[in-house]
């Protein structure tokens, strides 16, 4: 197995993978970036990542929740089922706080909740630690 | 499961949950019910919108499933007469077309969540699980101080994701520039960093400029204002001013008039904001080399102004959606649109608030034309004089 560790970054905003993107290139990992939920899920099964950073709103305002659930439950990503996930918003108000009504929040709850903007050192840390678990 | 919940699904307990699915796709139909029935609810499917609608109407189920486009009566129409007998009937939207416009509108009307096609069942049973959990909400409370609220805070968490996002883009590249600092790996990147960053600071200006004009236009006196405006000198000005960006895109831009007057009322700085967006968008949304009329005529006492573009044109689907707020039609040439999304929303506002119309004709791969209808100002109609000295004094 590789030591390099493959990051799938699904995100809209190019600003935003660039910066990070180069950001976590510059840390020793492989960067792999999508622009949508669409091509996320694509990449997903092309390059085999260890963690991935997914965007909760894209074109519309839960796409993000859209993979998520599809990685998660979707017997043809079962294998990617344990890959670590971590979600990414600007919104301050976590799945848990925003769907606290509804009972299928389980089921799209991500490994962790990153606010943006991201934390370079909090991002590094829970890259680290996702990865260590998986 | 606590007594908390409604009386009629009996908490947790799905079993006499009742759902009718509307959809005049058969086996789309078909396939929902499976889904839906294997978690344990009970499940109607009507391939015809006005049967769909009676049975709705006459067994008063606890959620409703609807595609939008239907042949016949329309999903949307299902939607207000449902709402409009029931107003705590849950309904879903499938839509092919997944936009915040249709969104907002199927919401407008009385829906409570869409669903985008294509969707997996899981997705599906996500989101009858969220509004079955809305139908015991609205059974037990303040109904349409909810339906209020919901649809507000959707729209609020839409518009400040709108206004972080460029400041986000910005601050990661500041953190990333500062971490790198003297790094081989930025170095190449510095200058393009900072150059992505100031352009997403325009991008927020205008955003903010574009809030606050479209607000205006809402709560100025727009909508009284009836001064005569000469809309031949008006439209030669706004061609004028806008002939160095057509220059920029070498587009070429030209005016057609028709002789005599053409007097409309109202305020000029709004109509000048009017007809300069009309023209910048299709100045911008234009091909190299392309071409931008702008006609005036005289129809049954209106001034009708026609800005025709010779751009990609705009998908039929997204013709009625683009005077909504943020509706942006998206690209699929890859290079990504620079506007607000706010600019037709403030066209349309302006032109209602005129008492004229506002039309749109395109095809796709040719161009489009914007048709603004204005009425023609009759001497009595005007505003009082001595509202605007400059007038008095002439």
């Amino acid at each position: 197995m590789s030591s390099v560790k493959t990051i799938l970054i699904i995100d809209d905003d190019e600003d935003f993978q660039a910066s990070i993107g180069a950001f976590l290139e510059s840390e020793g990992y492989r960067v792999v970036r999508a622009g949508s939920g669409r091509e996320g899920l694509a990449k997903l099964r092309e390059c085999e990542p260890d963690a991935i950073l997914l965007d909760i709103m894209m074109e519309t305002m839960h796409e993000g929740y859209g993979v998520a659930f599809t990685i998660k439950h979707q017997p043809e990503y079962e294998r990617f089922q344990d890959v670590p996930l971590i979600m990414l918003s600007s919104i301050r108000e976590n799945p848990d706080q925003r769907f606290q009504r509804a009972e299928g929040i389980d089921l799209i709850r991500p490994d962790r909740y990153l606010a943006k903007p991201v934390d370079l050192d909090v991002l590094l840390a829970t890259l680290a630690k996702a990865l260590q678990r998986a | 499961m606590d007594g908390s919940f409604d009386r009629r699904a009996d908490g947790g307990d799905v079993s006499g949950t009742s759902i009718v699915v509307i959809d005049d796709d058969y086996a789309m139909g078909l396939s929902c019910r499976k889904i839906l029935a294997k978690s344990g609810y009970a499940v109607e499917v009507f391939e015809d919108g006005t049967k769909g609608l009676e049975a709705v109407l006459s067994r008063r189920p606890d959620l409703v499933v609807v595609d939008l486009k239907m042949p016949g009566i329309s999903g949307m129409d299902v939607i207000s007469r449902v709402h409009a007998a029931d107003p705590d009937m849950v309904m879903v939207v499938i839509t092919g077309y997944p936009t915040i416009g249709s969104a907002v509108e199927a919401i407008k009307a009385g829906a409570f969540d869409f669903l985008p096609k294509p969707f997996t069942p899981d997705e599906l049973r996500l989101v009858v699980t969220r509004a079955l959990g809305q139908r015991r909400l609205l059974l037990q409370s303040h109904r349409l101080e909810l339906e209020r609220q919901m649809l507000k805070r959707r729209f609020m968490t839409f518009v400040s994701h709108q206004l972080k996002s460029p400041l986000v883009a910005i601050r990661q590249y500041m953190d990333v520039l500062l971490r790198l600092e003297g790094a081989e790996a930025a170095a190449g990147q510095r200058e393009e960093w900072l150059s992505r960053s100031r352009a997403r600071c325009d991008q927020l200006v205008h955003l903010i400029e574009d809030w606050l004009t479209l607000s205006r236009a809402e709560f100025s006196e727009l909508g009284q204002r009836r001064d005569p405006l000469d809309l031949r000198k008006m439209l030669a000005e706004v061609v004028d001013a806008c002939e160095p960006q057509a220059e920029l895109r070498q587009v070429s831009l030209d005016l057609t008039l028709p002789d005599g007057g053409l007097t409309v009322g109202g305020e000029a700085g709004w109509v000048g904001v009017l007809f300069t967006n009309l023209v910048e968008n299709a100045i911008k949304y234009n091909r190299t080399g392309g071409r931008v009329s702008v006609a005036a005529r005289m129809d049954r006492g209106d001034v009708c102004v026609a800005v025709t573009d010779t751009g990609r044109g705009i998908p039929e689907e997204c013709r009625s959606l683009v005077f909504e707020e943020f509706f942006r039609v998206s690209d699929h040439g890859g290079q990504a649109p620079s506007g607000t999304g706010l600019g037709l929303a403030i066209t349309r506002k302006i032109v209602t608030q005129l008492g004229g119309t506002i039309n749109l004709e395109s095809e796709v791969g040719v161009g489009s034309t914007f048709t603004v209808r204005l009425p023609l100002l009759s001497p009595e109609s005007a505003s009082p004089a001595g509202s605007e000295p400059e007038e008095a004094l002439g």
